[in-house]
């Protein structure tokens, strides 16, 4: 009885959620960043049912858009689901209340990476981008192909220009971009 | 409160300021009375609400405390400053401090005015001939009124006439509308116009005239309805209360209770082979193709506007609703009232439920809920309110005739709020095994070889996407205004609301009444709803026309311009602006003379006359101009 009095069932259970230490603040910051139609919600799984990814995956739009009206940021947040929308747009085709999902998985997805939940895939492809200039890298195939050819081993473009590198690394530096994905400074080419 | 009052004491004129935070209560009206005995004030501004709903009040006040009723003003500090300005207190105490002090200034010109009084035909025009009209029509009859019922199909009784059963009460529909047709189709002082239309209305209240066009039905009163003209009809067009379902003839009568019980031909499919005509010279001699249609001028006094619905049919190009469902595409995909029908034993299939692509009884069945309802992207953002039971009603229907069958209604909130509405669902939750899904469904595809359906939704509750092969797809559409609306609402000179039903004079205070005196609303043509709200708000409409029939006179607003003879060109510019055709050149004195009836004291001719000849009462040049001189500071 006394253990009952003193402790509410959500510090047992998390199962059990407690409406009064939710984040408050979540669903008005994505609000404030593009999601201002998410309050018409009304939970009806237009999106959900509709989504290529939905169908796939764990990745489910209606229960999303749920949490963060409730205010369960870190929840939402940490899902690797949210990662999984293909930006296809039929959730927004479809909302009959114009909620705009897509546009609010997007911003979620930003104060994600705000909130320092970036997937280590996501990562490595801006150390790629960073280091050489381009997202997805010339490997050592077509660089052989391209010598081969009478090409320079490296394409025309940021990848063989090091000044442009820089410029882009000092862009990244300035918008924080680089502390986003842990890019460290002694990986600058040479 | 105090700071305004110490404000108003101190403006020129001003012989008493009192703060009262009811001054519209007994108490707060006895401190005006006794104030205007006691310093024998000449002129009161109350500084509240909005005038629309207290200025009688204080008018009152100021005629029982023996001062001119027009001599009293309303400064609204509630809805022109306080509650826009909630935000910025000090500046909305400025505000209302402004506001008040305009008047002061205003009501210094303000000359006392009398109303008129006019006398009130005694009759009620009611347009549309469904259980709405067709009640409202009833009460007014039965009080010893003449009511002419207006229906422009050829027979009353309305949406209601095509319905099997009322929820809750599983009421067989035409049981408990026949007789009330019949009532109304014999009652002696109701006078029906069938296959009718208003053409014309013109007049004020308690004086309106009407214009009305009875359409040739190319049979006469002589028929008997014996209907020997059908068979030998060639023409088979699709059956418009079977919603489709089934085939009618040229010449026709809507269902067999129909009242008049008087066939029509349906001149936009007639061939005029006669053969109706041969036939029916043998018997009662009815069908005459040389009737043209006829005017009728009527008198009266009230009117009551109970035009109905047109049901949800998709909308062109949105890409959502009906069609988002594949309705017209998919042949297995019905609305509501092709249910309605194919559940009615007296419907194409008498009472037996079949699909439309193989006329076979379907054993999966879906019905989607809200469709076009609920929508905000360039849809229908109200609820209509009945198709939740009508769903409901039709699922326990099929599972009384077919116990086997697999009933799922995907719906987003259920809505049974009626009296016996909830009960009515629980029992079709707990003794009929439809299946509830929490969902709104999201896709809908056909299998080109069993025209099945595929239904794709999210079962919400169960946070899992669904899929589900169904027979047959019912879309329960919602209410929509009907496709003539604003023809009526030009006719009549009455408002829509934004959702385009007609608009009633308050919501909450005066849900039957238009703005125009002596006009009255009722049924779905304000708006959605069920068979009790629609014959309650018919006997709301038909209450206020009797109030006013049974005073016999009256009072008209005396808010009306005046003119100045000397000042007046005769331009007519005042007459050719006004949208109540109130004013015209006199014959005798050729100057503008306003009709005061006619006029609505709307000031669009005080605007707009070059002399300043023609001045609104209440609001003259002289008046309006010291108001905003005092709003400026000046």
């Amino acid at each position: 009885m006394a253990e009952s009095e003193s402790e509410s069932p959500s510090d047992t259970n998390p199962e059990v959620l407690n409406l009064n230490e939710v984040d408050q603040a979540f669903i008005k910051e994505i609000v404030k960043a593009g999601g201002e139609n998410v309050f018409a919600c009304y939970q009806c799984g237009t999106c959900t049912a509709g989504c290529p990814a939905g169908w796939k995956t764990a990745f489910k739009i209606r229960t999303i858009l749920r949490k963060s009206i409730l205010g369960l940021k870190k929840e939402v947040i940490s899902d690797r689901a949210i990662w999984n929308c293909t930006t296809c747009y039929t959730c927004y085709d479809r909302c009959p209340r114009d909620v705009r999902p897509t546009e609010v998985i997007k911003t979620i997805r930003n104060l994600a990476v705000k909130g320092g939940y970036m997937l280590d895939s996501h990562k490595a492809v801006s150390h790629f981008a960073l280091k050489m200039g381009h997202a997805v890298p010339i490997n050592e195939q077509f660089a052989e192909q391209r010598e081969a050819l009478g090409l320079a081993r490296l394409p025309p473009n940021a990848s063989s220009d090091k000044k442009a590198i820089k410029e882009f690394q000092k862009i990244a530096k300035r918008t924080g971009f680089k502390g986003l994905v842990d890019f460290e400074e002694e990986e600058t080419p040479e | 409160m105090e700071k305004t009052r110490v404000f108003g004491e101190k403006l020129p004129g001003v012989v008493v300021s009192r703060d009262n935070k009811f001054m519209c209560s007994d108490p707060g009206q006895k401190l005006i009375k006794d104030d205007i005995e006691e310093h024998r004030l000449d002129r009161v501004v109350v500084a509240a609400c909005s005038p629309r709903l207290h200025d009688p009040t204080f008018r009152g006040v100021c005629r029982e405390a023996g001062l001119n009723p027009y001599l009293t003003e309303m400064a609204n500090i509630r809805e022109q400053s306080s509650w826009v300005h909630m935000e910025e207190k000090t500046k909305a105490l400025e505000v209302a401090q402004d506001i008040i002090q305009g008047l002061v200034e205003k009501v210094k010109y303000l000359e006392p005015l009398e109303t008129k009084e006019v006398p009130v035909t005694p009759s009620c025009l009611i347009i549309g001939g469904g259980i709405t009209g067709i009640s409202a029509a009833l009460d007014i009859a039965n009080a010893g009124y003449k009511v002419y019922l207006v229906e422009k199909s050829p027979t009353i009784g309305g949406r209601m006439a095509q319905l099997d059963k009322t929820f809750p009460t599983m009421d067989c529909s035409s049981c408990i509308l026949t007789p009330k047709m019949a009532e109304a189709g014999r009652h002696p002082n109701i006078e029906l116009f069938t296959y009718s239309e208003l053409k014309d209305l013109s007049g004020y209240v308690g004086n309106f005239k009407a214009t009305i066009v009875k359409n040739p039905r190319y049979v006469t009163t002589e028929c008997t309805g014996c209907g020997e003209c059908v068979p030998v009809c060639p023409v088979y067009i699709p059956n418009e209360f079977e919603e489709g379902l089934a085939a009618r003839k040229a010449i026709y009568i809507p269902f067999p209770q129909a009242i008049p019980n008087c066939y029509t031909i349906d001149m936009d499919h007639c061939i005029r082979c006669d053969l109706c005509l041969r036939i029916c010279d043998e018997q009662a001699k009815a069908v005459d193709f040389t009737q043209v249609p006829e005017e009728f001028e009527l008198d009266v006094g009230t009117l009551i506007v109970a035009t109905g619905n047109d049901v949800f049919e998709g909308m062109e190009s949105v890409g959502h609703g009906i069609e988002e469902y594949g309705y017209g595409t998919y042949e297995n995909v019905i609305m509501g009232l092709h249910m309605e029908r194919l559940l009615s034993s007296t419907g194409p299939t008498g009472g037996k439920l079949v699909r439309p692509s193989d006329k076979k009884e379907p054993k999966t069945i879906a019905f989607i809920q809200c469709v076009g309802s609920r929508n905000q992207m360039n849809l229908n953002p109200w609820c209509s309110r009945v198709c939740c039971m009508y769903a409901l009603k039709y699922a326990r229907q099929i599972k009384e005739k077919h116990p086997d069958a697999n009933v799922f209604i995907f719906y987003i909130d259920i809505r049974a709020f009626g009296k016996g509405y909830e009960e009515f669902y629980e029992i079709a939750q707990s003794q009929y095994g439809i299946k509830f899904i929490r969902g709104r469904v999201s896709e809908l595809l056909e299998d080109p070889e069993t025209k099945n359906l595929l239904i794709r939704g999210e079962d919400t509750l169960l946070t899992r996407p669904i899929q589900l092969e169904a027979d047959l797809v019912v879309l329960s559409v919602g209410l929509v205004p009907r496709q003539d609306a604003q023809t009526i609402a030009t006719l009549l000179n009455i408002s829509r609301s934004a959702d385009g039903f007609f608009l009633e004079a308050h919501p909450k205070l005066a849900p039957c009444d238009t703005t125009l005196q002596g006009i009255f609303l009722a049924g779905t043509a304000q708006g959605p709803k069920d068979i009790p709200d629609s014959v309650a708000q018919g006997k709301g409409a038909s209450s206020g026309a009797l109030a006013l029939m049974q005073r016999g006179v009256v009072e008209i607003e005396p808010y009306v311009p005046e003119v100045d003879l000397d000042l007046c060109s005769a331009c007519e510019m005042c007459v050719q602006v006004c949208p109540y055709q109130a004013i015209e050149i006199s014959e005798t004195t050729k100057k503008a003379l306003v009709n005061e009836v006619l006029c609505h004291g709307c000031g669009i001719c005080n605007a707009e006359c070059p002399t300043g000849a023609i001045q609104l009462r209440s609001f003259k040049d002289t008046q309006l101009l010291a108001q905003v001189a005092a709003l400026l500071g000046e």
